[in-house]
């Protein structure tokens, strides 16, 4: 503790990092190209949330590439029954129609969650399941739609509503807390996709790089992306929230070609909705660690 | 019954694990296995967690060739390779991985166990390892132990004096059977008991200008500095307090962190600084302080029982319901959530 920083293991700063900001955290770092890594309880169980919209793009693209489906392909989103949700499609009003691809690209950018179940209906469930099994991401599971995992916390949270969220007896039932009852991964298993996509593994090198951008594209500023404040470092990624959780998964680029798959799972002890301190140590955290994986100096 | 030689070498299925239990528990000394099981065990999660045989050696306390030949050991036994070695590096198998949730759930069983026999062992004589928050004022406590002793007069009742971080690490490694911990903080893997709150009000110098007001409204306490617990002791509490201060718009320009009370008594009286405390704090009856309630009530300490899931035994809630009961007395009732929720986009979820 009385160390100086850049003498004590990067896992031991992230730890610090993430008490700090009053969190309990998994953190997975790897070299996508030497394969070096850093692991803080990247095998543990974490629940996906909205991070899982990334096994679902994959699956999408999959299917476009083995001519299942056309991603100019015309999806009808009707203004009735949306699925809740802050952006996108789920904010509008009126009645849309739009390819699959711009659904995807809703789905990423902003986490559209009726978009993201409007392309669930077309692939399904089994499929992302599938993609994520043939892809050896044996710790990856999804049980749930979108539309079901929020249904989920609304009916734990009980006639109180999102105030109850608050709730300490609330928070300690919420179904979608606990990973052996949600979409789940772990942090390992999330750098290994985006491995895969960054190696054009995941489908061919079309669709991969289809998937590449619109994962930097990805409008949030606060989590990963606020750890590499640098204009010439490219930053791709896709969150995941629920009460007390905060995700983020991406892969970050440096001019020297060097390139890092991070994923990163918190769980904050305040329920509070609003805390920037718990969402900017995703980044700080990510930055620890790549920063070792760059350092020439044997960690 | 005579056990057939396990098969060696040649052809390893996945069922030559339970293979091997079998024979293990045909053996007469079942109990010393599974105790050397756990160990094994124990030396495999410390290496998957370090990755690195030195740390992990100084972490279980042992020295490092005993901890290899472990890991071998148990490699062998399982007939899985755990981990890829390289001379700079250890890196967990994908079999490791597989096993290590499994691993991590032995053990807990183990630990749970352990505990549970050690209550049992004297029959209704057990032991109850309990744990209160050092603010809790002396007649609380000595409440609580009056009452349990009603309540549960055949558990002997070992009680530890701890902030909430160190309870929530010592009922995660089932070091402690019951805790009593502040809100918010991190409850994944526990029970909790109701939810009690006390609402928490200004103490400051007698002399002290607002000490004349009959409720203080949080920013009137402008250009005083503020004396709190350590924010390690239970960091969210701490951070949404001071978050709590900031929105009704007192943000001190200090933060001096203090416990004890004489501490803050002294602090109080010498500095221009305040402390937040509960009415029936320590500070009841000091002339030189005075104690006033804050206007609008924004501030509250809320505690309850936790334990850990699934282990909220007969001597757990009997504790549970004292601590309940004997902070009951002065709570303000149930706790409820005040004021609007708006949810940001970024929160990804709306319900």
């Amino acid at each position: 503790m009385t160390e100086p920083p850049a003498r004590t293991h990067p896992r031991d700063r992230i730890r610090a990092a993430f008490a700090e900001a009053g969190v309990t955290g998994r953190l997975h770092a790897v070299d996508i190209d030497s394969g070096a890594q850093i692991d803080v309880g990247a095998d543990q169980p974490v629940v996906t949330a909205s991070v899982h919209k990334l096994p679902l793009l994959v699956t999408l693209h999959q299917h476009a590439e083995a001519g299942h489906l056309a991603l100019t392909d015309q999806a009808e989103s009707p203004a009735e029954g949306r699925t809740a949700g802050p952006t996108g499609l789920s904010a509008m009003l009126d009645p849309a129609r739009l390819s699959l691809r711009d659904a995807a690209y809703l789905m990423m950018a902003v986490s559209d969650n009726t978009a993201a179940e409007l392309l669930l209906e077309r692939v399904g469930l089994d499929a992302v399941n599938k993609t994520t099994e043939r892809l050896g991401l044996t710790r990856t599971h999804a049980v749930q739609t979108f539309r079901e995992f929020i249904a989920g916390i609304r009916e734990d949270a009980g006639p109180g509503g999102s105030q109850a969220l608050a709730d300490p007896q609330v928070l300690a039932r919420l179904r979608a807390l606990d990973p052996a009852r949600t979409n789940r991964s772990t942090a390992r298993d999330m750098t290994r996709l985006l491995g895969a996509i960054w190696r054009d593994e995941a489908c061919g090198p079309e669709h991969s790089a289809a998937v590449r951008r619109l994962l930097g594209l990805q409008v949030w500023p606060h989590r990963l992306a606020s750890g590499f404040p640098f204009d010439e470092v490219h930053v791709a990624g896709k969150t995941g929230s629920a009460p007390t959780l905060r995700n983020e998964v991406g892969v970050i680029e440096y001019p020297d070609h060097g390139r890092y798959a991070v994923a990163v799972f918190t769980r904050a002890a305040s329920p509070a909705a609003a805390l920037p301190a718990a969402d900017a140590v995703i980044g700080t955290a990510a930055r620890i660690a790549i920063d070792a994986l760059r350092s020439p100096a044997p960690r | 019954m005579s056990v057939p030689p396990s098969p060696r070498g040649d052809q390893r299925p996945t069922v030559h694990v339970q293979d091997r239990y079998r024979s293990w528990i045909n053996q007469s000394s079942v109990w010393l296995l599974v105790v050397d099981l756990i160990r094994h065990l124990q030396c495999f999660v410390a290496v998957a967690e370090e990755l690195h045989f030195g740390r992990a050696a100084r972490r279980l306390g042992v020295a490092q060739p005993p901890l290899s030949q472990r890991i071998q050991r148990l490699e062998r036994e399982l007939g899985v390779r755990l981990f890829e070695r390289s001379s700079r590096h250890v890196t967990i198998t994908k079999s490791g991985a597989l096993l290590l949730d499994e691993a991590r759930q032995l053990l807990a069983h183990s630990e749970a166990l352990m505990a549970t026999a050690r209550r049992i062992q004297e029959g209704h004589s057990g032991l109850l390892r309990a744990a209160l928050p050092p603010d809790i004022t002396g007649e609380t406590v000595a409440a609580i132990l009056a009452g349990f002793q009603e309540r549960a007069g055949g558990v002997e009742l070992e009680l530890h004096e701890s902030g909430t971080s160190e309870q929530l690490a010592r009922l995660a490694s089932h070091e402690l059977d019951v805790g009593l911990i502040h809100h918010p903080c991190d409850v994944s893997g526990l029970e909790l008991g109701p939810v009690l709150r006390h609402e928490l009000g200004v103490l400051l110098p007698h002399d002290a200008p607002e000490a004349r007001l009959e409720t203080v409204p949080l920013a009137a306490l402008t250009g005083y500095d503020l004396i709190l617990f350590p924010r390690a002791h239970a960091p969210a509490v701490h951070d949404d307090l001071l978050t709590t201060c900031a929105r009704h718009g007192y943000t001190p320009a200090a933060v001096r962190h203090g416990q004890g009370p004489s501490f803050i008594r002294g602090l109080l009286l010498s500095s221009r600084a305040i402390a937040f405390g509960p009415r029936d704090a320590h500070h009841a009856g000091d002339p030189d302080l005075s104690w006033r309630p804050l206007s609008g009530a924004p501030l509250a300490r809320r505690h309850s029982a936790a334990w850990p899931k699934g282990r909220g035994d007969a001597a757990v809630r009997a504790f549970a319901d004292t601590v309940t009961d004997a902070l009951g007395r002065t709570a303000a009732g149930p706790d409820l959530s005040t004021g609007p929720l708006h949810l940001r986009p970024a929160a990804e979820y709306w319900i």
